[in-house]
């Protein structure tokens, strides 16, 4: 870090930007072999998958309660992690990307706020979706061009048309377009790890990629034993409530044992990555060491705020926990409403590692 | 950039401009009574039996499990080519943004020249020709119209043959008895 700051007083902005994640790379370390980190990985897959084909709704509603707060924890430090202490040449990039979190958040939150404040029917509540779903096609699209003219070896402009071509489908069916969104983003994960792997580990790439193929022959098992179960009972809200979040009210001739499954056995693959996967990598530093935060740490960072966000997170994470205890429905509700932000959190800082 | 957000500008000052003409359109008004609820589309053989005393309408409990979920669920189970036809500002949405797609797919096709480019051009152009070639085999294996099944109808009863076409299970208001509606064309 000293060397950063001798740096620091006569580099261009960009370069200390780039300079801070290199040290954030570098300073991955971990005590166990690639073959050890293979047997983990496969060995939470597996159990993983046995839970959620077993007692799916069960297996959501603890997974959730345990690991839905504190991997919104590790990916908050994570992204810390990844923050440069000055925007530089990436400023823009991070305007909109803040932006666009904070625009999509609100106006993903307003939605549901609305109708249950009775100001808003919800009449057009497809078509809401569908301008939602819009927006934020467009942002990524957005972002991914920023992206790619900050390198002059890429041409990304291909994006453009492909947004357009997605925002097409999303028209025709916004409901399975935004159901689409809850089964993808928790493979998003496992993109992260990846290209984190790729800078911190790549001696790891290969046995993590092999790894990576069986989870499509994992899925389609899944599927394949899942597709002829019957329907799950979800005559109380919260069974309702699960089964709707997979997707049993927009499939109907799908088993909602199935759904279900499929859907939280990726939630626990997309939880395993942020709170084992990542951290036994070192990609998040010593957890307890808000120094090992580069934006912390350098000359020019922001120790204090960096420390106060940590433990308010924490503090967030409890009273979770707390709600959880007291009315799970009604805060799993208000989680998986709010929750939208990491979700969208995950697009920026993923292109940044691209 | 600049040009694809000035393009972009344009394009959308256009169609701010078309929601202004078209917010002077009246509503159409709401239809007064409460239209019939599509809940399942199956199949229904129609047979004579010169046994038979009264007319029976035989469902498999399969179906009946299907019919009563299609009833449960608000709206029914409309299928994918009904949820685009009864969207007509969505199918409006939907066209706009394809031709989107399909006008940057060609701006962006003409500025690169690359031969990495070209080949995935070819590649997504091969992808696209398969995959238009499966649809018109798919699309020209679904037979014809459903009315065509039921031409026959008026014979095969007098020849005591059974006839077999698609049927739509319809939820109507009221409390009349059951009614089969056949599609008969005059010849």
């Amino acid at each position: 870090m000293p060397a950063n700051r001798t740096q620091d007083a006569c580099a261009p902005n960009m370069e200390r930007a780039e300079n801070i994640s290199v040290v954030g790379w570098s300073g991955a370390r971990s005590q166990i072999s690639a073959r050890t980190f293979a047997a983990i990985m496969l060995a939470s897959a597996l159990l993983s998958a046995a839970f959620a084909s077993w007692i799916p709704l069960q297996a959501s509603i603890i997974t959730v309660f345990l690991f839905a707060g504190p991997h919104n924890w590790f990916e908050l430090r994570y992204f810390m992690m990844r923050l440069p202490v000055r925007f530089g040449r990436s400023r823009n990039f991070f305007i909109v990307a803040f932006g666009g979190i904070f625009a999509l958040t609100l106006a993903y939150i307003s939605l549901p706020a609305l109708y249950y404040a009775t100001l808003w029917s919800g009449e057009n509540w497809t078509t809401a979706m569908a301008w939602w779903n819009t927006a934020l096609l467009l942002w990524i699209g957005m972002l991914v061009l920023m992206r790619g003219r900050q390198t002059s070896r890429r041409d990304w402009s291909w994006v453009v048309p492909v947004a357009f071509a997605l925002c097409a489908v999303n028209w025709l069916r916004p409901d399975l377009f935004s159901l689409a969104i809850v089964y993808i983003h928790p493979l998003v994960a496992l993109w992260f790890l990846d290209r984190h792997l790729r800078r911190a580990k790549p001696e790891w790439l290969a046995t993590y990629r092999r790894c990576l193929v069986l989870l499509p022959l994992l899925l389609a098992g899944m599927l394949w034993q899942l597709s002829r179960t019957a329907s799950l009972a979800d005559d109380n809200g919260l069974f309702w409530r699960i089964t709707q979040h997979a997707g049993a009210e927009l499939l109907p001739n799908v088993s909602s044992h199935m759904l279900v499954s499929t859907h939280v056995f990726l939630e626990m693959l997309h939880y395993g990555v942020w709170i084992v996967a990542l951290p036994l990598i070192g990609a998040t530093g010593a957890i307890w060491k808000v120094n090992s935060i580069p934006v912390a740490n350098h000359g020019r960072g922001f120790p204090k705020l960096i420390g106060g966000i940590l433990i308010f997170s924490l503090f967030v994470v409890t009273v979770l926990w707390l709600g959880f205890s007291m009315n799970y429905t009604a805060t799993r509700d208000i989680y998986f409403t709010v929750a939208i932000a990491h979700v969208l959190a995950e697009a920026p800082f993923l292109l940044r590692m691209i | 950039m600049k040009p694809i957000l000035i393009t972009a500008g344009v394009v959308l000052t256009l169609i701010a401009t078309a929601v202004f003409a078209f917010g002077d359109l009246a509503r159409p008004k709401p239809s007064a009574t409460p239209e019939a609820k599509s809940v399942l589309y199956s199949g229904l053989t129609i047979v004579t039996d010169s046994k038979a005393y009264d007319a029976k309408l035989q469902i498999s409990e399969a179906t009946l499990k299907r019919i009563s979920e299609g009833a449960a669920r608000e709206g029914g189970s409309a299928s994918l080519i009904q949820n685009i036809t009864h969207s007509s500002s969505r199918t409006m949405m939907a066209g706009l943004f394809m031709f989107l797609a399909v006008s940057f797919a060609g701006v962006w096709l003409a500025r690169s020249n690359q031969r990495r480019n070209a080949k995935a051009i070819v590649a997504v152009l091969i992808v696209a020709f398969i995959c238009g070639v499966g649809t018109m085999m798919v699309r020209a294996n679904a037979g014809p119209p459903g009315y065509i099944r039921w031409q026959n109808l008026p014979q095969s009863l007098k020849d005591g043959k059974p006839t077999y076409g698609g049927v739509e299970v319809e939820i109507v208001p009221g409390d009349e008895n059951m009614k089969l509606i056949i599609p008969l064309r005059n010849k």
